[in-house]
């Protein structure tokens, strides 16, 4: 058996799993067939341990609180003197001591099925149970362990509202075992959250550790070992935010390294000169707009460049003046410039943006989707700020970025629960080094997935669903219309008002209220639509007469990027044995088809039937392709930046 | 101006204020008209070229200044010619990367060490990458070569120049002199297993010789030489210096002059011995200076002279040249052509910097690659031949390294790398056309088989005139050349034992007469028997005569009288059947060709036309058709002609009991004229060429790769 708690090397004090080598292509192939068969196997847990807590457990429901106090102490103590190896004994003892005192703080008592999820997740693997298996629950119980052994442990989740609430939860349960427990609020100053991370326990979002961990790498300044670190929290009282990356448990894995991973995390502050940038930029306006097109400059429109002639340089040097002194050398004015003239030529409103209540929004050339959270780089957001007379946004200067991929491999240990892991393992392999093991349904799945139905127009598939979800509805059933964005939900609800359904919408606020719409939405003949990513990690209970009428309904009315995601929305009904059935309702004009159809599948899919489903599915593999690519090419850039700039400190 | 100033990694060096670290010591000198810096880094040994550029920024780090000051002032002071930002960033990383740059801030240890692994590992792996080509660093010869760098330093001068010219001249001279007992020499003994040992013994010797050539060079002009060692070049181990602190040299002549230094020195060497050579007696000396002649002049002008390999040659040319890293940017350039102009990335961008370049990128790129294949292809074959099943194993190795790893990246390339995105479809039908080309060229277009073997010529059966008798030849009733008719007496066999034989008969015929007469008269049963007796021995006599009559050689056809032994026949014993002489009629003489096993299969499979040459007349083709169909195998050469003793193409076994056994099996065909010219020079030597009709390359090729594993290794 492999460490369950793995230590941190002795005497760091800021402990982290060490940078390993970049493994080369040969060795990801050799590991393949030789590391990932045994980790897999290690991984795996047996179904004798599961029975051994459980019958371990029995022996403790005799106890009364105070001997129950007691044997968690005990256990404690015993947990600490193995040294990060616990014997399996001592496992089970655990495991059954942390159940128990789970049954009686909240009233449930973990299964057989998530006594072996945790353990997976103590085999730093990542265990798949499907949704509705109790995954917060089940990881209590490695949690509790590893804070029991000593560690100090951060339960990752999908977003802040679930740190939140699984931490309020669990509070409970784990003060009983004698931890502190704490859930990372956004936006909260540093002391709140020094303290927070100072608990036994965490619960916080993959964002929110990160950012905390980036401010933590850039108040080192590049001094990042050990020795330094000490010296300077005793110098200046300990100015750390986190104390280290011990043992991470990730819940809904998949959606927080795989789907987050594609953009790399950036910490920035607006820069100290921020006004004569903005000076710099109507500077550069006024004089672009003197400059004649042919005379002074040429515009390449295919390309998109703006050549200066001799006579627009010429013109240029004249008005330096006009600029801040350092834009004055030539390169950089000239570069302004051509900035400036691209901004009033080559990008126009409502084509490449928008303006928004004073604010220039981005326009997303391939999708038309707007993007108010992006900015031009290299000035040119300031620029087009300058040519509508809006206020100038200032640009903002990275201090330190990482990637998702990058920052989960220094935690020493790292393990995970997801209801889909099967489809990413091989990623979940090469990149983050974890095995994905299956853990067996509580009670045998009861869902049924029904044909998919497919439309060539996209009103048509409206008005199918609204009348699918008023069929169903009046027998009773609920159901829940799973949308990809917040435009396709209110579509969804707009075909559903004309037919007089009664529903709710949900957007991905991410939020209480949110959380309370989701559990309602199991009621009997409940209609509800709502973007994937709202309410996730609540689950819909149902009422009896729900139940009775066959359970909750899924309606999928596009193809997400990834069949993982389909999968997760599919997983919403039938939940713990309940029954329940899903179904796919679509058409060519979704639009996946547009962003990853290519030509010929967007022919293929005007014909109806059969090649459309074909034709999404195929651009559902292409999406999918396409965004590992994205993932794999951001950690390569981003380990090959690390590698490089090696000698400027480690600011991540 | 392409690309933008700015650059989003920027923040990650802004506020640093690096500088030179105080070993590394810059030198100017000129490329092609542009001036360079050449850093050199004292404690590694390390050199780097930067631009002019470059270097001015690196003038304004001082360990004060952080990089956004330095980028701002350089921003006025170079006015377009300012890099961009991400510019100064590579330059930065290069600079880190050879250890020159001191940063101020403790850099990454994690990944410092990490990328000291990785280079180590790549170290390691680059000699399983390249098993022929092993380089093992043994001492630092500075001191030593500090320390005699007097006995040298009086070389360096014109009275070296003069020297030298005198002992190459006259080894010229000498060796012109004695072209013909050179030439002699060589082809008898420069490939025989003795003389490779004595190879093996010199070769070392010469080549430390060579390599303290440079080392001394290097040191004459003020560099250092700080790493000898011995590389196990195809497992033969070679010394070899690191020279590079040439590089740091301003003049290119003296940077070529080091390069230049080894071949200087062989060449020296090559001249002595030569002169050598014509003054000592036979023996080993004389064979060892013979080596030392060979290897230091044929292997200096083919391989260290050659600029198309990365030898020494390909140092002088370079420099003289004036572009550092010709080899490598020529491959650069060419896979830029390729990306440019083949898969249309116009954002490619060419590694030629200054006028010129371009051109001898292109040039040198190509010349080099296609020799660099043909030579490794022979090293390849070599090796393979002479080290079997480890040569095997090595030379399939070095094929994959050879044509599957390059090819494999290629195709890698091609279907993932980023940066043909948006030009994947163009790339995929260029590089599928030119791989159908290839595999067309390959696999489709036949191009002409054939299979070459040599014969003899001779004389049809026919054309014997056949002893009749045992006996000794008495005298020659024709003279050789003479026109005869068919029957005409030609020489005449003696048997003196046939004259008795015939006496002895007569005496015995009359014996018996005497005694049925003596019968008839008391027993007549008797006298039967001996009557029968009798007309045996009458058949007996008549036999006897009839031989002797046989004795008479004749001609069986008309035709010219060919005697080959001429007037030596005379007094010589013959058996009965022994070819004496030939009549060379109408009818022509055949060629029998002996046909190695390993060629058969395909000469039995298809012959489409058979042509052949003479010995005699190699220039004019001769038409011919098969005479016996069915290849045979036979156990004896059916001439000595064709035995390797006698200069032709069969090995014999000298071990076997039968003379003229061949190694192996042979197969024998008989070929005559198409048409139906006589073949009078009977046992003189043709080639016969069996044209198989076209057959793709491909499939040939295949076909002798497959007997080489039957033949060498049973599978």
């Amino acid at each position: 058996m492999s460490d369950s708690f793995p230590a941190p090397a002795a005497g760091s004090f800021y402990p982290r799993a060490p940078a390993v080598p970049k493994k080369s292509k040969l060795d990801h192939w050799v590991e393949r067939f030789t590391t990932l068969p045994r980790r897999r196997l290690q991984a795996r847990p047996t179904r004798m341990f599961a029975r051994r807590v459980l019958r371990h457990g029995r022996r403790l429901t005799g106890l009364s609180d105070a001997e129950l106090q007691e044997e968690v102490r005990a256990t404690a103590h015993a947990l600490r003197a193995a040294d990060g190896r616990p014997r399996e004994a001592l496992l089970v003892r655990s495991f059954a001591v942390i159940r128990e005192c789970a049954g009686r703080e909240l009233g449930l008592r973990h299964y057989a099925t998530q006594i072996l999820g945790a353990r997976a997740v103590l085999n730093g693997a990542v265990a798949e149970m499907q949704t509705g298996e109790g995954k917060t629950l089940a990881i209590t119980l490695a949690a509790g362990a590893a804070a029991l052994a000593g560690r100090r442990v951060h339960v990752i989740t999908a977003n802040d509202y679930l740190a939140g609430r699984d931490a309020e939860t669990m509070r409970g349960l784990y003060a009983r075992l004698g931890l502190s427990c704490a859930a990372v609020v956004p936006d909260c100053s540093p002391e709140e959250r020094r303290a927070a991370f100072a608990a036994d326990i965490v619960y916080a979002s993959g964002k929110e550790v990160a950012f905390t961990f980036l401010r933590d790498r850039v108040a080192m300044g590049g001094r990042a070992g050990d020795i330094g670190l000490r010296t300077r929290a005793y110098f200046e009282g300990s100015a750390l935010l986190l104390p280290g990356l011990q043992f991470a448990i990730v819940d809904e894995i998949d959606s927080v390294m795989i789907d987050e991973a594609r953009t790399p995390l950036i910490l920035s502050v607006p820069p100290a000169d921020a006004e004569v940038e903005a000076d710099a930029a109507r500077a550069a306006h006024a004089i672009a707009s003197e400059m004649k097109e042919g005379r002074d400059y040429r515009l390449d429109r295919l390309r998109r460049q703006v050549d200066l002639t001799a006579k627009g340089c010429d013109r240029l040097e004249e008005r330096a003046a006009q600029l801040p002194p350092a834009w004055r050398p030539a390169p950089i004015r000239e570069d302004a410039l051509r900035t400036a003239i691209s901004a009033i030529h080559l990008h126009r409103r409502d084509e490449h943006y928008i303006l928004r209540d004073g604010k220039v929004e981005i326009v997303d050339e391939y999708t038309g989707r707007v993007m108010p959270d992006r900015s031009w780089s290299a000035g040119l957001h300031q620029a087009v700020e300058a040519k509508e007379g809006v206020e100038i946004t200032s640009r903002r200067i990275t201090l330190a970025q990482i990637t998702f991929q990058r920052f989960f491999r220094r935690y020493i240990h790292l393990g995970g629960m997801t209801g889909t892991a099967t489809e990413a393992a091989d990623e979940f392999w090469s990149v983050y080094d974890l095995p994905v093991v299956r853990i067996p349904t509580h009670k045998p799945p009861r869902r049924r997935t029904w044909r998919p139905r497919v439309s060539v127009r996209a009103a048509a598939k409206w008005a199918r669903v609204a009348a699918r979800a008023r069929a169903l509805s009046a027998q009773g059933r609920p159901v829940l219309i799973g949308t990809r964005t917040v435009a396709a939900s209110e579509a969804a609800s707009a075909a559903l008002t004309a037919l007089g359904v009664a529903h709710r919408v949900l957007s991905a606020a991410q939020d209480a209220d949110e959380a309370a719409v989701i559990a309602a939405a199991g009621r009997a003949g409940a209609v509800t639509v709502a973007t994937n990513m709202a309410g996730r990690g609540t689950d819909i209970l149902l009422d009896e007469a729900a139940r009775a009428a066959g359970g909750l309904h899924v309606i999928m009315t596009e193809r997400h990027s990834a069949s993982r995601i389909d999968r997760q929305l599919a997983g919403r009904a039938g939940r713990q044995g309940d029954p329940g059935s899903t179904e796919a309702i679509l058409s060519a004009e979704d639009s996946l088809l547009a962003e990853f159809g290519g030509r010929y599948g967007r022919f293929m899919a005007r014909l109806g039937g059969p090649a459309t489903l074909s034709a999404l599915s195929d651009a559902q593999r292409r999406a999918e392709r396409s965004h590992i690519r994205a993932r794999r090419r951001l950690l390569e850039l981003d380990e090959q930046m690390a590698e490089n700039l090696a000698f400027t400190g480690t600011p991540e | 101006m392409t690309g933008s100033l700015h650059s989003a990694t920027w923040y990650r060096v802004a506020e640093l204020t690096p500088r030179l670290r105080s070993h590394a010591e810059a030198h100017r000198s000129v490329f092609r008209g542009a001036v360079w810096y050449v850093i050199e880094d004292h404690a590694s040994g390390a050199y780097l070229r930067v631009s002019e550029a470059a270097w001015r920024i690196i003038g304004l780090m001082n360990g004060r200044r952080t990089m956004e000051e330095i980028w701002r002032a350089a921003a006025e002071a170079l006015g377009d010619d300012l890099p961009t930002q991400d510019e100064v960033i590579q330059l930065l990383i290069r600079l880190h990367r050879s250890d020159v740059l001191h940063a101020a801030i403790p850099p990454d240890m994690e990944q410092v060490v990490q990328r000291g692994r990785q280079d180590d590992r790549k170290k390691r792996l680059a000699s399983l990458r390249n098993p022929l080509a092993i380089r093992v660093p043994v001492l630092d010869p500075d001191n030593f070569v500090r320390a005699t760098g007097w006995l040298v330093r009086p070389f360096f001068s014109w009275f070296g120049v003069l020297l030298w010219l005198a002992v190459v001249g006259g080894g010229l001279f000498a060796g012109l002199q004695n072209i013909d007992a050179l030439h002699a020499n060589i082809a008898d003994r420069a490939l025989t297993a003795g003389n490779l040992l004595l190879v093996l013994a010199v070769y070392p010797l010469v080549k430390a010789v060579h390599e303290m050539g440079h080392a001394y060079a290097v040191r004459h002009w003020g560099g250092e030489v700080h790493e000898i060692g011995i590389m196990f070049l195809v497992f033969m181990p070679v010394p070899y210096v690191d020279a590079s602190a040439s590089s740091a040299f301003r003049s290119k002549w003296q940077r070529a002059g080091v390069a230049a230094a080894g071949i200087v020195v062989e060449l020296f060497l090559a001249g002595a011995a030569a002169m050598l050579w014509g003054l000592m007696e036979p023996g080993l000396m004389r064979a060892a200076v013979m080596n030392v002649m060979l290897l230091a002049g044929i292997s200096t002008l083919f391989f260290n002279g050659n600029p198309l390999l990365r030898f020494d040659g390909y140092y002088v040319f370079a420099d003289l040249i004036e572009i550092p890293n010709l080899g490598t940017r020529s491959t650069q350039h060419l896979q830029y052509l390729a990306q440019r102009y083949l898969f249309g990335i116009k954002t490619a961008v060419s590694p030629a910097m200054a006028p010129g370049e371009a051109t001898w990128f292109t040039v040198y790129g190509t010349l080099s690659l296609v020799y660099r294949y043909m030579i490794m292809l022979t090293i390849m074959l070599l090796v393979a031949g002479m080290f079997f099943e480890v040569g095997l194993l090595l030379a399939f190795w070095a094929g994959i390294l050879l044509l599957i790893v390059p090819a494999a990246r290629g195709l890698r390339f091609v279907l993932a790398s980023p940066r043909l995105e948006g030009h994947r479809l163009r790339a995929l039908v260029v590089s599928g056309g030119l791989a159908a080309v290839v595999a067309w060229a390959l696999f489709v277009q036949p191009v002409p088989s054939a299979t070459i073997v040599r014969g003899v010529i001779r004389a049809p059966e026919t054309a014997r005139a056949v002893s009749g008798a045992d006996g000794f030849v008495e005298e020659l009733l024709a003279q050789p050349g003479e026109t005869l008719a068919a029957g005409t007496p030609i020489l005449r066999v003696t048997d003196p034992l046939l004259d008795f034989r015939v006496r002895q008969m007569d005496a015995r015929i009359e014996e018996l007469r005497l005694r049925r007469f003596n019968a008839l008269a008391s027993d007549r049963v008797q006298a039967d028997l001996v009557a029968q007796e009798l007309s045996l021995a009458e058949e007996e006599r008549a036999l006897a005569i009839e031989r002797r009559g046989e004795q008479i050689v004749t001609a069986p056809v008309a035709g010219r009288l060919l005697l080959p032994a001429g007037d030596d026949l005379v007094g010589r014993f013959v058996r009965k059947g022994e070819a004496l002489a030939w009549v060379i009629g109408s009818e022509p003489g055949v060629v029998r060709v002996v046909i190695p096993e390993a060629k058969i299969d395909l000469v039995r499979r298809h012959i489409d036309a058979v042509q052949m040459r003479l010995a005699s007349t190699p220039l004019e083709p001769v038409p011919a058709r098969l005479t016996r169909g069915t290849p045979a195998a036979v156990p004896v050469l059916p001439s000595a002609a064709l035995a390797t003793e006698a200069g032709g193409p069969i090995p014999v076994d000298p071990t076997a009991e039968t003379p003229l056994t061949p190694v192996g099996t042979v197969f024998v065909m008989d070929v005559a004229p198409a048409d139906g010219r006589p073949l009078t020079a009977l046992g003189e030597r043709v080639s016969v060429r069996f044209d198989h009709g076209p057959t793709p390359l491909g499939a040939q090729l295949l076909r002798a790769l497959r007997q080489i594993f039957l033949r060498d290794l049973n599978v």
